[in-house]
């Protein structure tokens, strides 16, 4: 289907960091010390900032090197071969009761033989990929779009972009400003925030409410011309399908930013009106594998991942999935805590290596050779850009050590059909961005006015009476429906509290989200962040009312 | 001060900067986490700035480890081993190209990649430029492609604000 398939280099090593999947080597600059080179390949400038931290992943500090057993203080330090024979174990000894959740952004080949040992246990097994890209692939794997790889927007003559591609896929924009430069007037019609840095190189754009539904019914206005379900200010998408259907190779990139169901949604309308202005569709995704990883899963019975952690094995293993960062600790917690044996396997210690009773090393994606599917038909191979470190097994390798099969050949070509809307729904999504949740999206904003680097102790020097309170900016349309006005004070109510603060409406600021500043302590309880802890930035939703 | 490859300066078109940040990643981690390069705000666009290589460089004038000098190939560059980060150069910058590393007590200061000039390769910030907005050009092709010079005139009709 892709009109123009990429060249499959077994030579080369891929960054998966998202489907892009740019070309990638390092060189080394001394003993222990690697750096990234830029492969100009098809096009290719080099990797973006994101995949620059590549090299930091190799030589990073906390890396797990070693097997290691127990929780807390009583963790030790324990064989590999030792620590592989006992995950087996408990694996075989299960009665059914275990379940295997893998990462999605493995390779191709790896994926499949954990579901294979997940069936030859008797197991449940799930693969996670961020709900967006789930739902994207769900949306428009058998929706009959004709694709497109990143390569294919240098021969666009008009361009339809839905989100902040330019910010979450930088490399992309290199072909687009290929396609720009041989026609200086070529549309660039852009559905995003309107303060992103995609917008700020549209010749239109529109601004959805950060609201589950909104960017598709944005795209539904462009199709059907009927504006009024996109809010007040989308008249001007009636006319942008005449720009998409005069020209003749428009091309539609689509992201999605919020969770499953809205991603579906979003990919459903995306097909419906490429057919209509026959333009192609460049799906972007989070994780450079997702298309294949969904596909997989589906071919290979893996269950969604809700359902897995749902019925609380009392085996789970997790092959290089930081479930509780991306899923949130609500939804992944109690499965955790429930499961008598929780094994971990993976590169980097995260929130489900700490919680494991159990911890195997292994090595990173971009160390092993494999395949990924970056697109429908956009299978690459790749090679490794590095050897493990000394000791350290690939995931294959400790998945076949368990019982696996020793050699799998994964089949990524068959599509997934889409998934019933309340399937969709029922995807756990990412805190904050709940598709069925109401209120406004909270975001900790850097305010250099009220200390950006988030210090407690310079803003405790305030004596209580004069210390300022923090800000909220939004929209002028949700202080409105909130009865508030520029300078009031509001009660912001969310998850794990209430703060009182001064509204800040500003005409710049997006519908259905607001910002606090992240210097004061009870904004920063808001997010659920901990002493001398890691900043999440995570968004949460919340409530806003009158003081 | 045309020295081989060094008559050329690293330029950015702003009609093509993301404000992705690649240059800056791979600036730090090319020159063993520190980087020579820094973004300036200036409301409308965050826009990436190098240094100019000046014709007579006040950081050359003001360093008194004499870390700073203009090497054999014209690029002015720090001594790592003199350079004690007194922070005089940073303060004499008439551009703001330079800053102290508060971790190495040095100053971080683009030397346009020697070790990659050395082999004929631009400087890694141009390297990794998805949207080639960054470009190793010299005087008369800035001229002829109207790009603006970091750090000093910009030149275009509409300088901050995209075509």
């Amino acid at each position: 289907m892709c009109s123009e398939p990429v060249t499959t280099k077994a030579d080369a090593a891929r960054c998966l960091l998202c489907n892009v999947g740019c070309p990638v080597r390092i060189v080394r600059s001394g003993p222990d010390r690697y750096i990234p080179d830029y492969v100009p390949h098809a096009g290719y400038a080099g990797l973006c900032g994101r995949g620059s931290v590549l090299v930091e992943f190799l030589d990073h500090p906390q890396r797990l090197l070693g097997a290691e057993r127990g929780t807390g203080a009583n963790r030790r330090r324990i064989d590999l071969a030792a620590a592989i024979q006992e995950a087996a174990g408990a694996l075989r000894n299960c009665d059914g009761a275990a379940a295997v959740i893998v990462d999605g952004n493995l390779d191709l080949n790896s994926i499949a033989a954990a579901g294979r040992l997940a069936a030859a246990n008797g197991a449940a097994w799930s693969v996670f990929v961020p709900p967006s890209d789930l739902g994207l692939v769900q949306g428009l794997d058998s929706a009959g779009c004709e694709f497109v790889g990143p390569e294919g927007l240098a021969t666009a003559d008009a361009l339809l972009v839905i989100g902040n591609i330019f910010a979450t896929h930088p490399v992309a924009a290199h072909w687009v400003f290929e396609a720009r430069a041989k026609s200086r007037r070529m549309p660039v019609l852009v559905i995003a925030d309107g303060s992103a840095v995609t917008a700020e190189f549209a010749t239109s754009v529109f601004q959805p409410r950060l609201a589950a539904g909104a960017a598709a019914q944005a795209v539904a206005a462009i199709r059907t011309g009927k504006t009024d379900a996109a809010g007040p200010d989308a008249q001007s998408l009636a006319a942008w399908k005449e720009h998409l259907k005069k020209v003749k190779s428009p091309v539609i990139v689509v992201s999605a930013e919020l969770g499953a169901a809205d991603a579906q949604n979003l990919a459903t309308e995306v097909a419906r009106l490429a057919a209509e202005v026959h333009g192609r569709v460049l799906p972007l995704t989070a994780y450079g594998n997702a298309w294949g990883a969904v596909r997989l899963a589906a071919a290979g019975g893996a269950q969604p991942i809700e359902k897995v952690l749902a019925a609380t094995p009392r085996t789970l293993l997790v092959i290089g999935a930081d479930l509780e960062s991306a899923l949130g600790t609500r939804a992944v917690s109690p499965a955790f805590e429930r499961a008598e044996r929780l094994i971990y396997v993976g590169p980097m210690p995260n929130r489900a290596s700490s919680r494991a009773g159990l911890v195997i090393p292994a090595a990173f994606a971009f160390e092993t050779a494999g395949r990924a599917l970056l697109g429908p038909d956009r299978e690459v191979q790749f090679s490794p850009l590095l050897a493990p470190p000394a000791g350290v097994p690939t995931v294959r390798a400790v998945v076949q050590a368990l019982g696996g099969p020793a050699d799998v050949r994964a089949d990524a070509t068959g599509k997934v059909a889409a998934a019933s809307e309340a399937a969709a729904e029922a995807v756990a999504d990412a805190p904050g961005v709940r598709a069925d949740a109401d209120g406004l999206v909270l975001a900790p904003a850097a305010d250099p006015f009220h200390f950006a680097d988030g210090s407690l102790t310079r803003l405790a020097s305030w004596p209580p009476v004069v210390r300022p309170r923090p800000a909220l900016v939004m929209a002028e349309s949700d202080a409105r429906a909130a009865n508030l006005a520029d300078t009031d004070l509001a009660v912001v109510d969310g998850p794990a509290g209430s703060v009182v603060v001064e509204t800040v409406t500003s005409a710049a600021a997006r519908p259905g989200q607001a910002r606090a500043s992240a210097a004061f302590a009870e904004v920063r309880d808001m997010f659920g962040w901990t002493w001398n802890g890691p900043m999440p930035g995570e968004p949460v939703r919340v409530r806003v009312r009158k003081a | 001060m045309a020295i081989g490859t060094t008559e050329k300066r690293v330029v950015l078109d702003l009609d093509r900067c993301i404000e992705c940040k690649s240059c800056m990643a791979a600036c730090y981690y090319g020159h063993g986490r520190m980087t020579g390069l820094n973004f300036v705000d200036i409301g409308p666009a965050l826009l990436p700035i190098v240094c100019r290589q000046c014709a007579e460089p006040a950081c050359v004038e003001v360093c008194p480890a004499r870390a700073m000098k203009r090497d054999e190939r014209g690029v002015v560059a720090r001594g790592i081993f003199m350079c004690r980060g007194c922070g005089s150069c940073v303060r004499a910058c008439p551009f703001g190209m330079l800053s102290v590393e508060m971790t190495g007590h040095q100053v971080a200061k683009c030397d346009l990649c020697a070790d990659r000039l050395s082999r004929n390769l631009a400087p890694r910030c141009v390297s990794v430029c998805p949207t080639g907005a960054l470009q190793f050009a010299t005087a008369a092709e800035i001229e002829a492609e109207g790009l603006a010079v970091l750090g000093g005139r910009i030149a275009g009709d509409h300088p901050i604000q995209r075509r």
